[in-house]
């Protein structure tokens, strides 16, 4: 079940984030709140598959991604929306706009399987990239494990401030579970919440990578083996060259 | 939060070196070697990425080089769901990556294609 391994390395990872993403992959071989496990780990290699997609690398390279004509080369067991979904969101995130949500929501993709899908992609894509950092091939994804996605919507989402509905923290259910232990409520924090389960699920990785949520406001935080000013010239380096406004 | 963390610990940095590429001219201890790191890793250039990540461990350590590479990952993540929700970014960074900042800092400029990125 947990494919995730360091113990190849000549050094240790943090035993809290080898936990963390074995955590990962068992949430993703599970059946999700609107993806069974098949399908969600179809999302996962669909988010690898994406590196080697020439129309992705065309539509980067493009002026505008709609000025290209073409598809995505995707493995075969998702539709054309969620193909461009996940290839977009993993290849070419700065320029998705309203527009192409309300696209792909037409397509078929409701607002709550879309933020279950983004989920996907970013955890996907924080593994691989930690693993491709340290010089290491992808972890091999789980077998995914039987079962109906629970198919939960959060009472109290709506579409306000962003172009997906959130769950205000004035808005949450007692159904919801804990939305927001940590009592940090920025947008970023709010982005998925109308899928409570993928939004514990992403902050649990998210937060042992980056730092956990009580850190955040301790500028001279000793948290990690790197200091503060070269854990944020990370971060913004990486949020530049993505382009992200965020 | 790179403004801030660096006014609280004293340390002087150029933040249009995000954008323009890190020179190591600031304070903050190994930036270069974290700004080239950083580069490799997000533009998946792996053959730079060796070099460059033999030297953050020689630099820093495996326990650094392992939190860098963290940092770097998480990222990949936080632009992701931040740009495919289309929450606003106005309050990011407790309210501080204000639109005179990322003016400054130049990242409000056209999509570049020059910045390469596939991550």
């Amino acid at each position: 079940m947990t494919e995730v391994s360091y113990m190849h390395l000549p050094f240790d990872v943090r035993a809290d984030l080898v936990a963390a993403q074995r955590r990962c992959w068992a949430h993703l071989a599970q059946p999700g709140t609107w993806h069974d496990g098949a399908k969600r780990l179809a999302i996962s290699a669909e988010v690898r598959n994406a590196r080697n997609c020439e129309y992705c690398a065309a539509q980067k390279d493009a002026l505008s991604p709609n000025a290209v004509e073409g598809s995505h080369a995707g493995l075969g067991e998702l539709s054309d929306a969620e193909l461009d979904a996940i290839h977009r969101i993993a290849m070419d995130p700065a320029r998705l706009g309203q527009a192409w949500y309300e696209e792909n929501k037409a397509a078929g993709i409701g607002d709550e399987p879309y933020l279950e899908l983004a989920s996907i992609v970013a955890m996907v894509m924080i593994v691989d990239t930690f693993t491709y950092g340290l010089g290491l091939p992808d972890h091999p994804l789980p077998t995914p494990e039987d079962g109906e996605p629970s198919r939960y919507r959060s009472p109290g989402a709506k579409v306000e401030a962003a172009w997906v509905p959130i769950t205000e923290p004035r808005d949450m259910s007692e159904s919801d579970g804990d939305l927001y232990p940590s009592g940090r409520v920025g947008y970023i924090q709010r982005a998925i919440s109308a899928v409570p389960d993928s939004k514990r699920a992403y902050w649990d990785l998210a937060s042992c990578h980056y730092l956990q949520m009580e850190e955040i406001p301790r500028w001279d935080t000793d948290a990690r083996a790197i200091d503060r000013t070269q854990i944020e010239l990370i971060a913004g380096r990486v949020s530049a060259l993505h382009q992200c406004l965020y | 939060m790179l403004r801030e963390s660096s006014q609280t610990n004293d340390t002087d940095f150029d933040l249009t070196e995000l954008t323009a590429g890190v020179t190591g001219a600031g304070d903050i201890p190994h930036a270069k070697l974290l700004g080239d790191f950083t580069d490799a890793v997000v533009k998946r250039d792996t053959g730079p990425l060796a070099k460059h990540r033999a030297a953050l461990l020689k630099a820093l350590g495996a326990a650094g080089l392992v939190d860098a590479a963290a940092v770097a990952a998480a990222f990949h993540g936080y632009v992701r769901l931040a740009d495919a929700t289309g929450i606003p970014y106005e309050h990011a960074g407790f309210g501080t990556d204000t639109s005179e900042l990322r003016a400054e800092i130049g990242l409000d400029r056209f999509y570049a294609s020059e910045l390469d990125d596939r991550g």
